[in-house]
């Protein structure tokens, strides 16, 4: 066993102070990325900062044409909010469609993204919406914000408070869901918002999520899935292991993508 | 597990400056991903550590840097193995070779890299891209340094 301070801080600043006087300390949300490195001393933190007690950094809400959902909300209660069913169904099922249910309902929005497995569902979300994550000092593009596998924005200090995301007309979320795991083999994220078009793909890329420009300018023509019939991406820069080569992964992001674009449009 | 990697890159220096930075301790130093201390012991010897963060794991390998196949200034292998205490073991090398070209030089790099432990076990969803991540950075931060001068 190795020691560690355990933190609980009722506000953001106060998150950010012991963060700051803590440099190798580290910011638990879910804890399921986490707490698993540390039990296997992957990761040794002398500070754990809890941020469950941290008021109003959990909830979903409408604000004007955007969505806000606190950085701390767990994916069950974003995948259940009824404000949010309405508004913007397609962005409910990214929650909703994370691991089993033990994830879900530990697992948080902010701690995702910050995270940014490659694997991970919610990036695409983000990307594919063209969210803006905020942050207790600025705000940040989703294009701006996921900088490589395991790589964010963020800089050290910083804590995300909220993610907001633009009511897309249509919006679509498609994964391939490895069978043990529920993490996205693939998984493609599609939007339309007036001439916004959007395909964000998760899982398939080896430097984490990204946008497929040659498939968003063939939904500009016409937002349908028969306006991607032919097109495909090729394999390189496609992650490859056990579980599938770049061909397979590069197939998927198209047949994904038909998939998505067919279920926005329904 | 192992696993094989290839990249280039086209620098705006001579072979010989660039064969020169990467012998030099400071550069190799400056360029190693997460490097805390690289210390020679000789000329084709270094010890070193280095911190690897790769998301919620952070691991601090101790090892030693091996220069060798010296042939000057048309490259050279460059070669290392770390011991990360619990988290395991990593060792690798990579063939580096200088070419002419368009007035500069075109280094490639062809990199082995192995893994054992539990970053092995634990890691093999994201291990290819995570070495992968960490040559390419190397040879990243290398172009930048030579192209600064």
């Amino acid at each position: 066993m190795y020691n560690f301070t355990f933190h609980r801080p009722t506000t953001v600043r106060q998150a950010a102070g012991l963060l700051a006087r803590n440099p190798e300390g580290k910011l638990l949300a879910g804890g399921h990325s986490l707490i698993p490195v540390m039990k296997q001393r992957l990761a040794s933190p002398t500070a754990i900062i809890d941020l469950s007690q941290v008021e109003g950094m959990a909830g979903v809400e409408q604000k004007g044409r955007s969505i806000v959902i606190g950085a701390m909300t767990r994916h069950a209660d974003v995948a259940n909010s009824t404000v949010l069913q309405q508004a913007l169904p397609g962005l409910a099922a990214v929650p909703g469609a994370i691991g089993d249910p033990q994830v879900r309902n530990r697992g948080t929005i902010g701690g995702s993204i910050a995270n940014n497995d490659p694997n991970a569902d919610y990036p695409a979300a983000c990307l594919g919406l063209g969210a803006t994550i905020i942050t207790n000092k600025r705000r940040i593009a989703a294009d701006d914000f996921f900088t490589g596998m395991f790589s964010t924005a963020l800089e050290d200090g910083e804590i995300i408070t909220k993610v907001s995301f633009p009511i897309a007309k249509k919006a679509a979320y498609e994964k391939f869901k490895h069978p043990a795991s529920g993490f996205a083999l693939v998984g493609v994220f599609v939007s339309k918002r007036g001439s916004d078009i959007r395909v964000a793909v998760t899982g398939a890329g080896a430097n984490g999520v990204f946008r497929v420009k040659s498939f968003e300018e063939a939904l500009k023509k016409r937002f349908a899935a028969k306006s991607l019939d032919g097109l495909s991406i090729p394999a390189t820069g496609m992650n490859s292991d056990i579980h599938a080569s770049p061909e397979y992964r590069a197939h998927l992001v198209s047949v994904l993508a038909r998939r998505a674009v067919a279920k926005a449009t329904a | 597990m192992a696993m094989v990697m290839t990249g280039e890159v086209q620098l705006p220096a001579s072979r010989e400056v660039v064969y020169a930075k990467l012998n030099d301790a400071e550069v190799l130093k400056a360029c190693i991903p997460g490097c805390e201390e690289l210390n020679k012991i000789s000329d084709t010897e270094l010890q070193a550590v280095a911190v690897t963060k790769i998301g919620p794991v952070k691991a601090r390998f101790k090892g030693k840097v091996h220069l060798t196949d010296l042939d000057p200034p048309n490259g050279y292998k460059i070669s290392g193995e770390g011991d990360g205490g619990v988290a395991g073991f990593a060792k690798g090398g990579a063939t580096v070779a200088l070419t002419e070209k368009d007035g500069g030089t075109l280094l490639t790099y062809n990199v082995e890299a192995q893994i054992g432990g539990k970053l092995a076990q634990l890691g093999q969803r994201l291990v290819n891209g995570a070495a992968k991540k960490i040559a390419d950075d190397f040879f990243k931060n290398f172009a930048a340094t030579v192209t600064a001068g």
